[in-house]
């Protein structure tokens, strides 16, 4: 490994927003009724600008995630953790924000029912829990819905500054083979969103690098890479980028490798047998991949039924796992061949930051 | 002369309000028919266009004249940004402020009423399923309104003119 970074491989979220990197986007609250955005709008700014995911659920408090911890809402807007004290959210309340949230029209959403997760314009995800009808044994639809949670997209440009030059493939002017793991909410997709604008833009962040930008195709099944409203993208996801929007992994891959000549694709969250075997397809039709999973460890990936698969060929040529603290985001890389990539500063930051 | 002048003035006043009155009759099965038309629409557009309701209203409104037209179409505004307010409360709304302008009655009222509860909240064949039962009760509706027009549409006609007359010959 060429580079010796110098930088500090843990990295705030919070401190890049102090330094006037992304303002705060308040789209996701346009989708509360009147009273719980008031409620919402009280709630300290310190708070308010690290705000990771709102959670309603009808007859029980109402809950805010901010930089990995939990708070109640009182009906005066401060915050508390005594559940008794907390804000109620009712019936009425519940009905208005699907009635929002759905555009008024949760007969088109019957397809993002059965995944059970409506994404809003913005790129923010909001999972539902409630009671599901079944046909012939598979979820048809979803129906009595009590339970959101409205997880807050946030495009953090340059939190994949660190990452950027461990990926680069200088003998192929291009990017390695690259899965990237991460249990929920630790940032993976904010991560690849970064990736494919930088990849998109040829911002390498290494000296050495001088190739151009890349054609980048993301395949952006739940609208949240890309946060695509009416098929134009809402994050910033580079110049060179195409994004297939609400489109199932597998199929997109193939779509993309078709008809739109990638140089690059980006995939989150693949896990499915299908997503292995077009990545697969991909892999070996000469466009570079950079996926994400869910996982913890690379140890994880071999357990996976679907992901072993391509685990075990060695297809990708660079592991990262990624996970976050309360300081910011640390990651550890593995090459093709499980071996840690190691850098003299690395040790001594075993313990993720 | 002048009582000549007030005769024609008060004959042509009487005859006057009996046409409106009989256009009421006459125009409210063509708005009832117009509204089921458009409900029609909204149908399609659910069941094969998985257009959005507000988009749909706006379409719908926009095909159908005044003044189904601005019921539909305020109905829209009031669900888009930034009013953001719920289908039940904009369609509600619309209805109320509009209802004034036409020639239907009460029960056509709560038909659509009825309608706005389960507008957008629930899957397609659900949906397709309340608006057919809104049409169907709207078809009986159109039904007794062109009985009633029959009835009376000639009869108002003609009394506007009549009473016109007969105030005309009691006072000369």
């Amino acid at each position: 490994m060429m580079y010796n970074p110098k930088n500090d491989y843990t990295f705030s979220i919070y401190e890049k927003e102090g330094l006037g990197g992304t303002p705060m986007d308040q789209s996701w609250l346009t989708v509360f009724p009147d009273n719980l955005r008031v409620l919402l709008a009280k709630l300290p700014p310190s708070l308010y600008a690290g705000l990771e995911e709102v959670r309603i659920r009808e007859g029980r408090p109402l809950e805010v995630n901010a930089g990995g911890r939990y708070y109640f809402v009182t009906p005066e807007g401060g915050m508390t953790r005594e559940p008794g004290a907390a804000f109620i959210p009712g019936k009425q309340d519940g009905n208005r924000l699907l009635d929002l949230i759905t555009n008024h029209s949760l007969y088109t959403m019957e397809e993002e029912l059965r995944k059970g997760f409506i994404t809003i314009a913005g790129g923010h995800r909001i999972g539902l829990a409630g009671r599901t009808v079944l046909s012939g044994g598979k979820v048809e639809h979803l129906r009595d819905i009590s339970g959101f949670n409205i997880r807050i997209a946030r495009e953090i440009r340059g939190i994949a500054d660190p990452m950027m030059p461990h990926l680069l493939d200088f003998k192929q002017h291009s990017v390695f083979h690259t899965l990237i793991l991460s249990p929920p909410q630790h940032g993976k997709t904010t991560l690849i969103r970064d990736l494919a604008r930088q990849i998109s833009s040829g911002t390498w962040g290494h000296s050495e690098a001088k190739w151009p930008g890349l054609k980048v195709a993301v395949i952006d099944e739940r609208s949240e890479i890309a946060g695509s409203k009416r098929g134009v993208p809402s994050f910033d996801v580079g110049p060179r980028t195409d994004v297939m929007d609400g489109c199932p992994k597998a199929e997109g891959i193939m779509m993309m490798i078709r008809s739109m000549s990638p140089d690059v694709l980006i995939v989150d969250e693949v896990g499915r047998p299908e997503d292995a075997e077009a990545l697969a397809e991909a892999l070996h039709a000469g466009v570079r991949v950079i996926a994400t999973a869910h996982g913890s460890s690379i140890e994880d990936l071999a357990s996976r039924p679907a992901l072993s698969k391509l685990f075990e060929a060695s297809f990708f040529q660079m592991y990262a796992v990624v996970r976050r603290s309360e300081r910011g985001m640390a990651f550890r890389l593995w090459d093709g061949k499980r071996r840690r990539v190691q850098d003299p500063e690395w040790k001594g930051r075993e313990d993720y930051a | 002369m002048l009582k000549i002048l007030g005769a024609v003035l008060v004959i042509t006043a009487a005859t006057l309000s009996g046409w409106i009155q009989a256009r009421q009759y006459a125009n409210r099965p063509t708005q009832i028919r117009k509204l089921i038309l458009a409900l029609r629409r909204l149908q399609t557009e659910i069941m094969y266009g998985f257009t959005p309701l507000p988009d749909a209203l706006q379409r719908i409104g926009e095909q159908s004249g005044d003044p189904i037209k601005s019921i539909f179409t305020g109905a829209s505004t009031d669900m888009n940004p930034p009013f953001n307010r719920t289908a039940q409360d904009s369609l509600q709304a619309a209805i109320e402020s509009n209802w004034k302008y036409t020639a239907m009655k009460a029960a056509e009222k709560d038909v659509l009423n009825q309608l706005s509860f389960t507008l957008g909240t629930s899957d397609r064949k659900d949906q397709l399923g309340h608006i057919a039962t809104a049409v169907r009760q709207l078809e009986s509706e159109e039904a007794a309104a062109r009985e009633e027009q029959n009835r009376y549409e000639k009869m108002f006609k003609s009394l506007g003119l009549l009473c016109g007359a007969f105030i005309v010959i009691l006072f000369y």
